[in-house]
């Protein structure tokens, strides 16, 4: 009975549907949305089940907000008024409906269980961070934590139990980036405004704006800087570290990481960070803390190898962008320290055994081709592996940034666990197939077969000086290999220079002259988003 | 038990007005247009209007 009234409201509202209206040659995705804006006259409607699966996930993130604002409202308002970077947040919600046009069934259930820990998570840290912000009037956390860079895992910092880091750029950059298109040219322009090149990696040259322009929330006593991923990355941490004038510990882990040397290398760096973090704060560091954090993080990581044996046959229902923005928020900042990530994954891999054991398939029927791909932060904020599902039938079975540091780290000798903690480090965000030779690079074929993937879509940052260098190389290869190859060119967090629409072009010239395809939904082949967040 | 039900009734009132209050904002879109087309304009005229200390050192 109940069935049968949801089956006739379904009927009822179809034709409000994105997915039946492309089918139906009545529009698409596309329709629903004011010119420009990215702004949407009204929500999905996905069927009236997908529909309440999305609206109490709506819900869910908009009571995470409201209890962060509850739990420091001071704060949260100063931060508000200080900070550009905070207002970019308020395009979250508009960021997660776009990120999960035309998700259906499992795959929404799963979509939804991961942005929620994200904003769980976030929203947290966001009060945490603001509520001891000295420049907002400090607080009893002020001098225990620890800024460090993003990039750096913080696993390891989980052995001084007194103190709490803070990844320092995660929240006015790295994340808010993926948020707003708008918000890294104004740090950009701060960076080139004191003569920095236009040319350089527009993240770093985000960061360094972000510490002139002084919108860095001021925390803690000493950092720890680093050189990871690539030498632009060194390049912004000089910056910061004058800007920011504390003691600063540089964690410059071994480049040529797949050397025999090297592990030992980091091992010493790391073994000299904590000593440092010792002398400055004055705290012992914990190796039982540590293995403790340690097992969380071996828990998601093993849980992370069975979800890529379901990802490797056409019924996982972990995919997409779901999959990739989960999985660096999961390993580079929760990273062990946070057990709501722990039993998010528990909740998953149930989901994707059961959805396994029923032969579910994503999209239903409408997939063409599955793709590796090699993409950071650009592909986020255009919600790109959403787009190339929902238009091509492309689906992002994985991303570069979801194979980051997945060894197992002991949990019972110092010695060793240090050992496996720089093996692990050194194969931090944008490290792996990015940095560190050749080897690192030509790996994506290895990826792209085992997950029986017959396209790579390798995003062309034209300012990465490193990637630059091997752009013949990887074309050569990709068709000595008789993989389906687009460069995807793009500026990182600057979508001035290499628009979103001309992101999409990329694919949809491929897709349309080189394979000879029709697009599943013609409303999103062409349009402008130049005014969305 | 009359009290138990004339409570129920209420919850239930109180649940549905929630329900149709969130839902209605959740479907037209409501709070993504408030914060696109009014909030979000109002703080960029503040943040350009702000004064930073911007140095390199």
């Amino acid at each position: 009975m109940f069935d049968k009234a949801i089956a006739a409201i379904d009927k009822k509202l179809q034709r409000f549907d994105p997915i039946w209206m492309a089918e139906n040659g009545k529009g698409g995705q596309r329709t629903r949305y004011y010119d420009k804006t990215g702004v949407a006259k009204y929500r999905e409607w996905r069927g009236v089940r997908d529909t309440m699966v999305d609206y109490v996930a709506w819900l869910k993130n908009l009571a995470s907000m409201a209890r962060m604002v509850a739990s420091a409202p001071i704060p949260c308002l100063k931060g508000f008024w200080e900070y550009r970077w905070m207002g970019s947040y308020l395009g979250t919600f508009m960021f997660i409906d776009r990120l999960f046009e035309g998700y259906r069934g499992y795959e929404l259930k799963i979509a939804h269980l991961n942005m929620h820990a994200i904003v769980h998570s976030l929203t947290r840290k966001i009060a945490l961070i603001l509520s001891n912000d000295r420049r907002l009037g400090g607080g009893p956390l002020t001098d225990v934590m620890v800024p460090m860079d993003e990039v750096l895992p913080p696993l390891f910092m989980t052995g001084f139990k007194e103190l709490v880091a803070i990844p320092l750029q995660l929240l006015p950059e790295f994340i808010v980036c993926d948020i707003d298109q708008h918000n890294n040219p104004y740090y950009i322009d701060v960076a080139e405004s004191f003569g920095l090149p236009a040319d350089v990696c527009s993240r770093c040259a985000a960061e360094t704006g972000v510490a002139m322009d002084d919108a860095f929330p001021l925390i803690g006593k000493a950092m720890v800087s680093t050189n990871m991923p690539c030498n632009a990355s060194e390049a912004t941490s000089m910056f910061q570290r004058r800007r920011i004038g504390m003691p600063d510990f540089p964690a410059t882990l071994a480049m040529m990481h797949n050397e025999p040397g090297g592990n030992k290398f980091s091992t010493q760096v790391l073994k000299d960070c904590i000593a440092f973090i010792e002398k400055e704060y004055g705290v012992k560091y914990d190796w039982d803390n540590l293995f403790k954090h340690a097992a969380l993080m071996n828990e998601q990581n093993r849980i992370e190898l069975e979800k890529w044996d379901i990802m490797k046959t056409p019924y996982s229902s972990l995919v997409g962008i779901a999959e990739t923005l989960y999985r660096l928020y999961q390993w580079a900042a929760a990273n062990g320290q946070e057990k709501y990530f722990n039993k998010v994954d528990r909740k998953v891999i149930k989901i994707m055994r059961k959805s396994y054991s029923e032969k579910y398939i994503p999209f239903p029927g409408k997939t063409r081709h599955r793709a590796f791909l090699w993409g950071p932060s650009a592909v986020y904020y255009t919600d790109f592996p959403t787009w190339t599902q929902n238009c091509w039938g492309i689906n992002i079975v994985l991303n570069m940034d979801s194979t980051m540091g997945h060894n197992m780290i002991n949990t019972s000798d110092p010695e060793l666990a240090i050992e496996d903690l720089a093996k692990f480090t050194e194969k931090a965000v944008m490290r792996h197939h990015a940095v560190g030779g050749w080897d690192n690079f030509n790996a994506v074929w290895e990826w792209a077969k085992n997950f029986n993937c017959d396209m790579v879509l390798y995003n062309d940052n034209i300012a990465c000086k490193g990637t630059l260098g091997v752009h013949a190389v990887m074309e050569e290869q990709a068709r000595d290999l008789g993989f389906h190859f687009i460069f995807v060119e793009h500026d990182l967090q600057d979508s001035r220079t290499v628009s979103r629409q001309a992101m999409r072009n990329c694919i949809n010239g491929y897709m349309s002259v080189v394979l000879g395809e029709e697009p599943l939904d013609p409303t999103i082949v062409e349009f402008d988003d130049s005014d969305a967040y | 038990m009359k009290t138990v039900a004339k409570i129920g009734g209420k919850v239930a009132l109180t649940a549905l007005i929630a329900f149709v209050g969130t839902f209605t904002l959740y479907i037209t879109n409501g709070e993504n247009k408030l914060i696109y087309y009014v909030i979000r304009p109002l703080l960029n005229k503040h943040y350009d209007n702000q004064v930073r200390d911007r140095r390199i050192v």
